[in-house]
C-alpha cells in the first residue's frame, strides 16, 4: 500500500507517451503566454474569455449555492455563541449612528434648501445592478472574481462593484450572464480614488497580496494625509461615480498611502455593480461653473437604507433631494436653463414617482457628480475607458 | 458484462484522471474562503497532474494537463497559457524522475512533490512579475504553496486508492 508502481507497468499500453507531447504542449502553452502577453485584449482572445466565463456560470453557481449555506450556518453558530457581546456592540452602534442620523438629516434639509435656490444640482443617479459572488480566482497573482450577473442586466466593463462595506473593484470582463471583477488588490488595479479630509488625489494602485497603496501625482506636499483618514473613488477618469468609500489610510511608506479596506473580501458575496453614467458636461454651454462638490455629501454606504425619514419641517419638502434626479440624459438638457431660473418642477412629485425605483439603490445617495477639477479631463462621449 | 458497458466503464476510467483535474479547477475557483478566508484553497489541480504524471501518466495525456491549465487560467482570469506551462513543467518533473519514484516510500514522494510545487511556484512568480513588471511579493504564494504541501498526504491517500481500487485496478 505504502508503495506504487514497484509490482507492474502502469498503464493501457507498456509505452509512456513520446516525450515530444509534452514538448509540444510546452512549447505552445509558452507560445499562447507570449501571446496574450502582447496582445490581452485581441478580439479572439475576448471572445474566448466571454464565451468560457458564460459556459462555466451555471457549474460555478452551483457550487457557490451550497458553499455559501454552509458558510451561513457556520456564520449563524458564530453568532449564537457570541450573541450578548454583539449585542452590546449593535446596541454602542446604533447609539453613534443616531447621532449621524439625526446629522444626516439636517444636511438633507440643508441640501433642499440649495436644490430651491437652484444653487445645488442632483447628480444623476446610479442604476445599480445585484449579483452574488460565484467564483474567487484563489490565485495569488490575478485577484478576480466572478458575479452572476453580466451584459444582460447592463453590466458593463469599467463599472465599479460594491459590497456593504465598501468598493470591490471594477468589472473587467463581462459575458452574457455573469462577469469578472478585478479587486483593488489586484497588481493590475488602478483606480482614481481621493484622501477625504487632505483633499488629495492620486490613483489606487494594487498590490499582489498585500494592502493597495495610493501612488500620488505629482503633488507639492506629498505627505499631507494622516492615517485614519477615509480614501474614496474621485470620479476621474470618468468611469467609477465620485464619493464610493474605498477604505482608511493604515500607514505611509515611500511617499505612498497604504490602504486598509473596508470591502472584506473573505465576506464578499452579495455585491452591486454600480451602472453610473456621468453626466456629460458641456463646458460651453454652461457659462455658470458648478459649485464644487467636496467629500461632504458622501455619507458612506452602510449608513444609506432611506426609511423615508419623517420629514423635519413641512411636509413637501423634498424628502430625498437625491432621488428627485431626473434621469442623466434629461439633467443635461435641462441643466442649463435650470441653473438660470429657479427649479420650476415640483421636486415632491418627482420623488414621488422616481423614489420606488431608486429604493434599492441605497447608495445611491452617496454619489456626488464629479466635480470641477475632474470634468474638463474627461472626454465627454466615453462613458468606459476601455473601448 | 457486455462489452458495451466494459467499454464505457474502460472510457471512465480513462477519463477519471483528466475529470479530476477539471474538478480540481473548478473547486479551486469556487468561494471556498477556508477558515474565514485565512487559508488560500490548496491548489487541487497540482495533486492531480503530480500524482498521476507519476503513476499512470498514460491516463493523464500532455494535452489534457494543457487543458486543465487552459480552464484554470479561463476561470481564474489571468493570462492564458500561464498554468498550462506551470502544470507541463510539474508534468515533466514528474516524468523525468519516475524512475526514481516508483516504488519509493510515499515521504521521498512527497519530497519529489514539494521540489516540483517549488518550480511551479517560480514559474509562478517570475511570469506574473515579468508581465506587471515589478517585483511581486512572495508571501502570500508560499502561503498557498505551503498550504497545498499540508494537504499533498490526504489527496495522496485518496488517489492511491482511487488508483488501486478504480482506475488501475492492480
Amino acid at each position: 500500500m505504502e508503495v506504487l508502481g514497484q509490482d507492474r507497468r502502469e498503464g493501457l499500453g507498456r509505452r509512456a507517451e513520446p516525450r515530444v507531447y509534452l514538448l509540444t504542449a510546452i512549447f505552445v502553452s509558452i507560445l499562447l503566454l507570449l501571446s496574450s502577453l502582447y496582445s490581452a485584449e485581441a478580439s479572439v482572445f475576448k471572445k474566448a474569455r466571454e464565451t468560457v466565463l458564460d459556459a462555466a456560470e451555471p457549474m460555478l453557481a452551483l457550487l457557490a449555492g451550497p458553499i455559501a449555506f454552509v458558510q451561513g450556518m457556520v456564520g449563524d453558530v458564530n453568532d449564537y455563541f457570541g450573541a450578548m457581546e454583539q449585542n452590546k456592540a449593535l446596541r454602542d452602534q446604533i447609539a453613534d449612528l443616531r447621532q449621524w442620523e439625526s446629522e444626516a438629516k439636517a444636511l438633507r434639509r440643508i441640501i433642499a434648501q440649495y436644490e430651491d435656490l437652484g444653487k445645488f444640482k442632483t447628480p444623476p443617479a446610479a442604476q445599480p445592478v445585484n449579483g452574488f459572488v460565484i467564483s474567487d480566482s484563489n490565485d495569488v497573482y490575478t485577484r478576480t472574481m466572478v458575479v452572476n450577473v453580466g451584459r444582460g442586466a447592463g453590466v458593463a466593463r469599467g463599472q465599479a462593484v460594491i459590497d456593504d462595506g465598501g468598493l470591490v473593484g471594477r468589472i473587467v470582463e463581462t459575458g452574457a450572464r455573469a462577469s469578472r471583477i478585478l479587486l483593488l488588490t489586484d497588481v493590475q488595479s488602478r483606480v482614481p480614488v481621493y484622501i477625504e479630509d487632505a483633499g488629495l488625489e492620486g490613483i489606487l494602485l494594487g498590490r499582489s497580496g498585500g494592502r493597495p497603496a495610493i501612488s500620488f501625482t505629482q503633488s507639492s506636499e506629498p505627505t499631507a494625509f494622516a492615517t485614519g483618514q477615509r480614501v474614496l473613488t474621485s470620479g476621474a477618469g470618468g468611469v467609477v461615480p465620485r464619493g464610493l468609500p474605498v477604505g482608511e489610510i493604515v500607514a505611509e511608506r515611500d511617499g505612498e498611502a497604504t490602504v486598509n479596506l473596508y470591502a472584506d473580501y473573505a465576506q464578499t458575496r452579495l455585491v452591486r455593480v454600480i451602472n453610473y453614467e456621468f453626466p456629460k458636461v458641456d463646458p460651453a454651454a454652461d457659462p455658470q461653473p458648478q459649485e464644487p462638490l467636496g467629500p461632504a455629501p458622501v455619507g458612506g454606504l452602510p449608513a444609506a437604507p432611506p426609511a423615508p425619514a419623517p420629514a423635519v419641517e413641512a411636509g413637501d419638502e423634498p424628502r430625498q433631494p437625491v432621488a428627485a434626479v431626473p434621469p442623466p440624459a434629461a439633467a443635461l438638457e435641462e441643466r442649463a436653463p435650470a441653473s438660470i431660473a429657479a427649479p420650476e418642477p415640483p421636486p415632491a412629485a418627482a420623488t414621488a414617482d422616481i423614489l420606488p425605483a431608486h429604493q434599492p439603490a441605497s447608495a445611491d445617495p452617496s454619489l456626488a457628480p464629479p466635480s470641477e477639477e475632474d470634468a474638463p479631463l474627461e472626454p465627454p462621449d466615453v462613458p468606459t475607458e476601455g473601448d | 458484462m457486455s462489452a458495451r458497458s466494459d467499454g464505457l466503464a474502460r472510457l471512465g476510467k480513462a477519463a477519471a484522471p483528466t475529470l479530476l483535474g477539471f474538478l480540481g479547477v473548478i473547486l479551486l475557483a469556487a468561494p471556498l474562503r477556508l477558515a474565514e478566508g485565512v487559508i488560500p484553497t490548496p491548489i487541487l489541480p497540482l495533486f492531480v497532474v503530480f500524482f498521476w504524471s507519476l503513476y499512470a501518466p498514460n491516463y493523464l495525456p500532455s494535452v489534457c494537463v494543457f487543458l486543465i491549465g487552459l480552464l484554470q487560467d479561463f476561470l481564474t482570469g489571468g493570462p492564458l497559457g500561464l498554468w498550462p506551462a506551470v502544470y507541463l513543467v510539474t508534468r515533466s518533473i514528474a516524468q523525468s524522475q519516475r524512475s526514481y519514484f516508483i516504488g519509493r516510500e510515499q515521504q521521498v514522494v512527497f519530497i519529489g512533490f514539494a521540489f516540483a510545487a517549488a518550480a511551479a511556484s517560480l514559474i509562478l512568480w517570475t511570469v506574473m512579475s515579468l508581465m506587471s513588471g515589478v517585483f511581486l511579493p512572495i508571501g502570500a504564494l508560499a502561503l498557498q504553496i505551503a498550504v497545498t504541501l499540508a494537504a499533498y498526504p490526504l489527496f495522496s491517500l485518496l488517489f492511491r486508492r482511487l488508483r488501486r481500487r478504480v482506475v488501475v485496478e492492480v
